[in-house]
């Protein structure tokens, strides 16, 4: 009898089992055929940073160093210099004249996009960097800034105007 | 620098926040607390300048007083019972804040001060996260007032910091209010540009990023950069500066955390001056004459031509002659004297004298304690200057006389060829020629036995005799009289404390083998090796014999360079370590702070000279740490305590007291006259300082 019963609930153990497996078939498939075909990523996906540029096409960035200085790995270096009437590359005084984020120690935690006062570092969802030679992985800023559309015209030139009374 | 020190010694007794806290009577009650740990905020409100009560920042409530009561302005009372954190007054700091950002910009990401800005620190202190004002808010472009000086009026909160700090601190008053209200703002004496200083000190004390200057602008952020504290390496004041370096790359000299013999002084050498490290004339490999052109060869090749050189004049029985400059550490210069005179075993060595310190020490020998310090022509009663334009040679001394003419009512008499600044603030001013000094201390005598004390400084127009005539007239007016011999440079001081001079050694001591002086050595005609370290002699003046062997050590191909059969790239003072002595014989540390690219410091020259020429066991390593031991142990006045010296203050010297009996050539002795935007060798190749439209200056003008 013993004997009988086992086998009754091992098969109803299988069938059970076997239920999810076939109910699971015949759902919508969630895992990605990635490297075969392209992966998908959510929105706030943290990949490559995007530097990106303001409704003028110039840099958001502003060289204020708040990102580095946020940074848990210590992997943003900055050089600021002055905007020019004349060489006018971001919206404020300054800007990065260089900007480089050393892929090989960034832990992609966010920190650096919260800490930007202008939102102008954004993850992007590059993610296939890895190389054999780790030189490779220090980003420059023109590979992370975002690039002008070919028929980009700016949105609204601002200008200053003093104000009344002097 | 407080207030307080005049104040007669009772003590008035208050409650601050429950604590039971005393303080002499006059004490303002923000000194008082800021000494007790009680931190009241203030902008307006700055030691050592005058009150201005203008920033409401400051209120604390006071018992029996019906309104809040403004800290900055209120003397200590007796009984008095201060509370200074209470609902209404942060309500009250909250509403400064409110009114003081209403029209001040979301600047700080760009901001220069952002991080070490006082307005950031109090509103995230006090202050409020919005703002109840929807008007738009004014804006006003920022503007450039000179090379140094830049302002941006929507930044400014108008605490006058500036205005005072220009006018009591530096005696310039360049700076001043125009407008009204709301449209009020800081205006330069030029209208649209600045005709001052150029100090910086108003861009320093400005507690937001309204005024910045223009070496520091946009470059980096306060947390990004090192920061070295060293001393300046032009005049011979000695300042303590603090220089913010970021990649190799000085980016700021100040010194904000009031540190050193100098506070927060600085004048625009010590501020800006430091661009001389970066010029790009700067020499980076060592240079052998080869058919009549400098050409840049390998440091083993210069060294061993030079060695062989040295080895086959010496063997000849040959002449040389060793200068050195005047902003060498002390380290470089006891070892050159040293290998000089163990080396070459010679005495032919000298600097560019500036002033007359050897007859005085002579004249003053069996006197105690009569040479000034930078603190005493602070402290003094009365100071006497007598042929110095001061403000424009010895920035810092003049701004410890301003200071002291401001809290303890000095009375400053000045002997000078020509206006000074100093008689704006002094009990007497006299004009007289070069020579005619005497007829106007003569007329002084009867005033200055009236005073209680006297420090007198002396320029280089008091030499020989004159410095004994100097010494007997003061001694004649029965007061207690302190000296200070004013020299030029950095180590000027150090240079004949080390015994870079042909008659003496290290300590005053005299040399029993007298060599020859820098005069001497330029018109010996048969000189066979001339070795300059660190200095131009050649620059006006030319170098009698025509086959003499020329070796410098230098930053920049100058006059003598030219004449040069070998040239060394020397570091500048900015990238060295050791210590140098100021005018007043304080000795402080140098920290490197950067390194140059292919530049030797010139204590690592003279050691690989020694070693190629088989001399270092004899002279020594030539590291600054045991040089310095060897000093420390062996010049006369130089045991000084360490542990001032290692924590960056400044240890006087114990000045030799003694007969100094040598024959002191006084026409070797002329001061190089700079003004304030002029820094003999190492001016000509700062670029700011050669910017600034006041450039070069003139003295006996202002
Ligand atoms: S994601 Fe994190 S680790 Fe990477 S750069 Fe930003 S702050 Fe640094
Ligand atoms: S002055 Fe201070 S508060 Fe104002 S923008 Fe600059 S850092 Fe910010
Ligand atoms: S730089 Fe110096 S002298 Fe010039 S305005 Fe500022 S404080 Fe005055
Ligand atoms: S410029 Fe700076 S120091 Fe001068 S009043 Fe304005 S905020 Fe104060
Ligand atoms: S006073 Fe002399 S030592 Fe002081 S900062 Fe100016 S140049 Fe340098
Ligand atoms: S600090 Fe007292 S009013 Fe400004």
């Amino acid at each position: 009898m013993a004997l009988i019963t086992n086998i009754l609930n091992n098969a109803a153990a299988v069938a059970k089992g076997m239920s999810v497996t076939l109910v699971e078939m015949l759902q919508p498939t969630i895992t990605d055929a990635y490297p075969e075909g392209p992966a998908k990523l959510e929105e706030r996906y943290r990949g490559v940073h995007v530097l990106q540029r303001d409704e003028n096409g110039l840099e958001k960035c502003v060289g204020c160093f708040l990102c580095a200085a946020a940074c848990p790995s210590n992997c943003i270096y900055i050089e600021a210099a002055e905007n020019t009437e004349e060489g006018r590359i971001s919206g404020g005084e300054r800007y990065a004249s260089v900007y480089n984020i050393d892929y090989s120690r960034c832990i992609f935690c966010g920190f650096c996009v919260e800490a930007c006062p202008t939102d102008a570092i954004t993850h992007g969802h590059k993610f296939e960097i890895a190389s054999y030679n780790t030189s490779t992985l220090v980003y420059r800023k023109e590979q992370m800034l975002t690039p002008l559309p070919a028929d980009f015209k700016p949105l609204v030139v601002k200008q200053e105007a003093p104000s009344a009374g002097h | 620098m407080s207030t307080s020190t005049a104040a007669p010694p009772t003590v008035v007794n208050f409650t601050v926040d429950g604590r039971q806290l005393s303080a002499p009577p006059g004490t303002l009650l923000i000194d008082a607390c800021k000494r007790a740990g009680i931190e009241i905020p203030a902008f307006c409100y700055y030691e050592g300048y005058s009150l201005q009560a203008a920033c409401r920042m400051c209120l604390v409530e006071v018992e029996k007083m019906p309104k809040l009561q403004t800290a900055c302005t209120l003397p200590v009372m007796e009984g008095m019972i201060v509370r200074s954190e209470t609902e209404q007054i942060h309500k009250a700091r909250k509403g400064t804040l409110e009114f003081l950002l209403t029209n001040h910009p979301l600047d700080c990401p760009v901001c220069d001060k952002g991080g070490e800005c006082e307005l950031q620190d109090m509103v995230f202190r006090y202050g409020a996260g919005e703002s109840r004002f929807t008007e738009i808010k004014n804006h006003e472009p920022e503007r450039q007032w000179s090379p140094v000086v830049f302002y941006d009026p929507a930044r400014c909160i108008l605490c006058y910091r500036c205005v005072r700090a220009c006018n009591e601190g530096m005696g310039v008053g360049a700076l001043g209010v125009t407008n009204r209200g709301v449209v009020s703002e800081i205006a330069p004496n030029m209208v649209d540009h600045l005709d001052c200083d150029e100090c910086g000190a108003c861009i320093d004390i400005c507690p937001v990023g309204a005024l910045t200057s223009n070496t520091y602008r946009y470059k980096t952020r306060p947390w990004e950069m090192q920061h070295v504290g060293t001393v300046c390496t032009h005049c011979s004041n000695g300042c303590k500066t603090t220089l913010g370096v970021r990649n190799d790359e000085i980016v700021r000299g100040n010194n904000r955390d009031r540190s050193g013999i100098n506070g927060e002084f600085l004048c625009v050498k010590g501020r800006y001056g430091f661009d001389v490290s970066t010029n790009e004339e700067r020499v980076t490999s060592p240079m052998i004459r080869i058919n009549g052109k400098l050409e840049a060869v390998s440091w083993s090749k210069a060294l061993g031509f030079v060695a062989e050189k040295f080895r086959s004049v010496s063997t000849a029985g040959g002449s040389f002659g060793v200068v050195a400059g005047p902003h060498l550490t002390n380290e470089e210069l006891f070892y050159l004297q040293k290998f000089t005179r163990a080396g070459l075993k010679t005495s032919n060595l000298d600097h560019a004298r500036s002033g007359d310190l050897v007859t005085l020490l002579d004249a003053l020998s069996g006197k105690t304690d009569a040479l000034a310090t930078s603190d005493d022509c602070y402290n003094t009663k009365a100071a006497l200057v007598i042929g110095s334009d001061l403000s424009q040679q010895h920035p810092f001394l003049a701004f410890q006389l301003r200071a002291d003419v401001r809290h303890h009512k000095a009375n400053i008499y000045t002997v000078t060829p020509g206006p000074v600044r100093e008689a704006k603030y002094s009990a007497q001013s006299i004009e007289v020629p070069v020579g005619g000094e005497f007829d106007a201390l003569r007329n002084l005598t009867e005033t200055l036995k009236g005073e209680q004390e006297l420090v007198i400084l002396f320029g280089d127009s008091i030499k020989g005799q004159r410095v004994r005539d100097l010494v007997e007239w003061a001694s004649g007016l029965g007061i207690p009289v302190k000296y200070v011999c004013l020299v030029d440079y950095s180590n000027s001081r150090g240079a004949m404390d080390m015994g870079v001079m042909p008659n003496l050694l290290p300590g005053y001591e005299v040399d029993p083998h007298p060599g020859m002086s820098l005069g001497q050595m330029l018109s010996h005609e048969t000189l066979d090796v001339l070795w300059v370290v660190g200095a131009n002699p050649l620059r006006g003046k030319t170098l009698a014999s025509k086959q003499a062997f020329v070796v410098t050590q230098t930053m920049f191909l100058e006059e003598t360079s030219e004449r040069a059969d070998v040239v060394f790239p020397s570091a500048s003072a900015y990238e060295k370590n050791g210590t140098v002595t100021n005018v007043t014989g304080q000795v402080q540390r140098l920290k490197a702070a950067v390194r140059t690219m292919g530049a030797k410091t010139d204590l690592e020259i003279c050691g690989l000279l020694a070693k190629e020429l088989g001399l270092a066991v004899e002279i020594g390593v030539w590291s600054h740490d045991v040089v310095f031991k060897e000093i420390h142990k062996s010049v006369r006045g130089y045991n000084v305590p360490l542990p001032i010296l290692i924590t960056g203050g400044a240890a006087a010297t114990n000045p030799v007291n003694g007969r100094v009996a040598v024959d002191v050539r006084i026409e070797d002795i002329q001061s190089a006259g700079d003004t304030l935007f002029t820094s003999g060798e190492l001016g000509r190749y700062s670029k700011l300082l050669t910017s600034v439209p006041e450039f070069p200056g003139a003295l006996y003008k202002r």
